[in-house]
């Protein structure tokens, strides 16, 4: 394909006034290609590299004079013009030695290219993509896949960064973040979102100068690379937003400065890039692995045998790490299928379940005639179960991609706390339903950041109290019980009994820790409004508090115990079903409806004796249970249920609820426990009081499923305010 | 009296085929394409602490879908018959059933044929009809499903706010 050259470039910047930002932006794009690509000779592409540069500021604005700047711009064209001119003529090759090798080394850049829509090679056509170019697109079909597959992208480079972090040489690193740059930017120039393309254009710039081994990658362009990574992100949220609305796309915050310090990156003014060749290299190397060592303990030690410029053993860390990537290409093959298929497939399967325990419950089995029919009948239910375990394990998804951006926060926390932090993760592979991954992430950010911040010491106090300098924070996630249990374990200062309670009692949360065993006592920092932080820095300070913690990890069921030891750091253990479309219920019967209350919630169940029943004024009738008084809920009058047992001493009392707020709810009798998948009961009802959805029972009828919390509070406000309802309405009994 | 703003963008519109059935004596049209299935009568579930004309849900192949009565709807007299069914009626993505009295016929109605609903006397809120269509000598009341369905949600809606208060 024709690249633009340095005379089209010169005829262009005539036309163009410093109002035209975006095709400014376009021919700088251009430039900045032709500076870094090798185009033009060696000694010309500074003054490339500068007029792009120049046209940066025009467009930013950040110019006093934009006639100056042009004029500044046009002269750095003219002189890269003469000193190609003056190569041509001279016999020196007009590409210097460089570009051949990064030639081989690179897959992509000249060859995919070709069928994008150019960024530089037709002025005229770009100019017309340009128009406009905070808008969506026309076509907005593929942006939702664009947006997934961009993103995969994204936590592919940030990994891939932090890999370069720990090991500057791993080249499969490199070429893993310059491969998602340039895709995004070929895919994005491709549907018309010209603001992405230019920014993912520049990114890859960067990149393939350090994959060129022009600059080496040290600490400013590791920033510089993850900042662009989060912009990319940024940017993409921006269409997401755009596609929501009007179609206008925002301009993320500090978007062009990025794109100046990106386009303008030069290590030598940089004071933590330090240019290869220079013989400090090395140190900094170690003084980034000093300063924060992520991932695992296997790679880093190998990264400090690199600074000791054992070159060999370096060489052999960056085989492995490809050997490591290519392997996890492998098993991360998938096809990308929509959920609502998905769960509609989960759908169909259950009611082939049920199907199938229909014909094997017929009648004619019973009779004993049918042997034949019997046993095929038997090993097409075989074949159904395991359909539906395989089906239940397609929303399941591994916990690697949540372990990887923690490793980001453990990263960027440590950075501004000032602390030395390992990042130690463990059973990556351990799945759980999709929808629980969603919930679960930003939790453990939360967590995450404030075992970082708040339970690692500074290096300085963990030298008094003899420990190592760097602290270490694991995360591990493992099966227990039918439950995935995801532990974070810091090796901090742990959590002072004393402290918590003293700070509980000004807070005016407890009155004393009488009778309150450990567990209580650290319990308490879910507590809304409850910080023992000393000071609030800007990392915890934001974002959400640990009661939300709490909240966020409860509303998927999940449970979070907390130990520690003063001095040896703290664990915390969240506790999590394994997915939420199945519900462990008892599928309880009031009059003739069933309902099934999640088992999670019931202590247990008993026939009162009539000693334990009474009426308290004002609170209605309790239940006195080993000292316990629990309120009674009737379940038939909160539900209007009409032709159900009125004695709790003929039906049975089921207690419910947590802590201090149990609840005995009467029924009329148990009918047995079953996993159930819960459904809602579809947006036309809109949210039911006191149910949280329905799910199918082993006759294909649909049975609610309780809300207990809910379904307790309404029993109160229903106590307080009586129903106003015209209770004798005739009830329709199903045809 | 509410009359249809939208006059003139129905008429051109309201000409197609109808599912036509039967309620209280009355033949009603339903607009073919917001039909997706028609089932016989089965066990509900009813839900608690919803209005009346909310029947309650069934199991629909593995989908749970809400029934709404459209007697009750219409505040007419409840009546069971054997020909009881109901009618599985999509609307932007959202399932939803109705139980009629009978299920008549599918006819194309010209744009011709079709009235717009009297302000008086039809029995139901014209807010709730299309138009009146004439096919087969008969007349037909043809139903605006979205707005019966939309409405009902948001009493359904109202309804539960007002016991939770």
């Amino acid at each position: 394909m024709a690249h633009l050259t340095l005379d089209d470039a010169a005829t262009l910047l005539l036309q163009l006034e410093a109002s035209d930002t975006a095709d400014l932006t376009k021919l700088r794009d251009a430039l900045t290609d032709l500076a870094f690509e090798n185009r033009v000779p060696q000694r010309a592409q500074p003054f490339v590299a500068r007029a792009a540069r120049v046209l940066g500021t025009i467009i930013s604005g950040n110019t006093p004079d934009a006639a100056v700047a042009f004029t500044e711009v046009s002269e750095a064209i003219e002189e890269a013009m003469r000193l190609c001119d003056a190569s041509a003529t001279s016999s020196a090759a007009p590409v210097a030695t460089m570009p051949v090798a990064a030639t081989l080394v690179a897959v992509t850049p000249q060859t995919t290219r070709v069928p994008t829509p150019a960024m530089a090679a037709e002025p005229s056509r770009s100019a017309q993509h340009e128009i406009g170019s905070d808008q969506l697109p026309e076509d907005k079909d593929l942006l939702p896949d664009f947006i997934t597959e961009s993103h995969e992208y994204v936590a592919a480079s940030e990994a891939a960064l932090l890999r370069l972090e720990e090991n500057p040489t791993d080249e499969e690193a490199v070429n893993t973040v310059f491969r998602a740059f340039h895709t995004v930017k070929g895919t994005s120039a491709f549907l018309g979102l010209s603001r992405i393309a230019a920014f993912a254009h520049e990114a890859e710039s960067l990149l393939s100068r350090v994959r060129e081994k022009e600059i080496s990658y040290a600490r400013g362009c590791a920033d510089l690379s993850l900042r662009a990574v989060d912009m990319l992100s940024a940017l993409l949220g921006a269409v997401v937003t755009a596609l929501g609305a009007d179609g206008r796309i925002p301009l993320p915050a500090g978007y062009h400065e990025l794109l100046d310090a990106i386009a303008s990156y030069d290590p030598a003014l940089h004071a933590n890039g330090v240019s290869r060749p220079t013989p400090s290299a090395d140190a900094e190397r170690g003084d980034i692995r000093a300063e924060i060592s992520p991932v695992n303990a296997q790679a880093s030690a190998s990264v400090s045998g690199s600074a000791n410029a054992a070159p060999s053993s370096a060489a052999a860390t960056a085989a492995t790490a490809a050997r490591q990537a290519r392997g996890e290409a492998n098993t991360d093959a998938t096809i990308r299928v929509r959920t609502d298929r998905l769960d509609r497939l989960i759908d169909m399967v259950g009611e082939l379940v049920i199907a199938q325990s229909m014909i094997a419950g017929d009648e004619l089995f019973g009779t004993g005639k049918a042997h034949e029919l019997l046993r095929k009948v038997t090993h097409s239910g075989k074949i159904v179960r395991e359909l539906q375990d395989l089906s239940m394990s397609m929303r399941m998804v591994p916990l690697r991609a949540t372990f990887q951006k923690l490793a980001r926060v453990v990263r960027d926390t440590a950075v501004k706390a000032g602390k030395t932090v390992q990042f130690v993760t463990e059973g990556e592979d351990v799945e759980i339903d999709r929808t629980l991954v969603d919930i679960l992430g930003d939790p453990l950010v939360h967590m995450v950041r404030n075992a970082v911040d708040h339970g690692v010491e500074g290096p300085a106090d963990r030298a008094k109290v003899g420990k190592s300098n760097t602290g270490t924070v694991r995360l591990s996630a493992y099966h227990a019980s039918g439950n995935v249990v995801v532990e974070l374990i810091d090796d901090g200062r742990g959590l002072y009994r004393e402290q918590l309670v003293a700070k509980a009692i000004e807070k005016g949360l407890i009155e004393s820790d009488k009778n309150m065993s450990d567990s209580d006592v650290f319990a308490l920092i879910f507590a809304p409004g409850f910080s023992t932080a000393e000071k609030v820095t800007d990392i915890s300070g934001r974002g959400v508090g640990m009661d939300v913690v709490r909240r966020n990890l409860e509303s998927i069921r999940g449970r979070v115990d907390i130990t520690s030891a003063p001095g040896q750091g703290t664990t915390f253990a969240i506790r999590l079903p394994l997915t939420l479309a199945i519900t462990d219920g008892m599928i309880v019967r009031v009059g003739q409806e069933r309902f099934i209350v999640p088992l999670t919630h019931i202590h247990m169940s008993f026939r009162p004796e009539p000693s334990m029943l009474s009426t308290v004024v004002g609170h209605g009738e309790v239940v006195l249970l080993r000292g316990e008084l629990m309120p009674i809920v009737r379940l038939h009058r909160l539900f209007d249920v009409s032709d159900a047992v009125q004695s709790p001493l003929e039906g049975l009392l089921m207690i419910v609820g947590d802590g201090n707020r149990r609840t005995a709810l009467l029924v009329d009798e148990l009918l047995g426990q079953q996993q159930v998948v819960a459904k809602t009961l579809g947006a036309a009802l809109g949210k039911v009081p006191g149910v949280s959805g329905g799910a199918i029972l082993g006759d294909g009828r649909v049975g609610l499923i309780l809300d207990v919390n809910e379904t307790v509070a309404l029993a109160q406000t229903d106590a307080i305010t009586p129903l106003t309802r015209d209770r004798d309405r005739q009830r329709d009994v199903a045809a | 009296m509410s009359m249809h703003h939208d006059t003139p963008i129905a008429t051109s519109s309201r000409a197609g085929k109808y599912l036509t059935f039967f309620l209280a004596g009355e033949e009603y049209g339903l607009e073919i394409l917001k039909v997706s299935e028609i089932i016989g009568m089965q066990p509900i579930t009813r839900v608690p602490r919803m209005p009346e004309f909310v029947r309650g849900v069934i199991n629909l192949r593995g989908k749970v879908i809400p029934i709404t009565d459209l007697r009750k709807k219409f505040h007419m007299e409840p009546e069971g018959s054997d020909d009881s069914c109901i009618i599985v009626v999509q609307m932007t993505g959202v399932q939803t059933g109705i139980v009629v009295d009978r299920v008549s016929e599918v006819v194309a109605i010209a744009g011709a044929d079709i009235e717009d609903a009297p302000s008086f006397g039809a029995g139901i809120h014209t807010e709730f009809l299309l138009g009146i269509g004439k096919a087969g000598g008969r007349v037909k009341l043809l139903l605006d499903i979205d707005k019966v369905l939309v409405t009902s949600e948001l009493e359904a809606l109202q309804a539960a706010q007002s016991h939770g208060a």
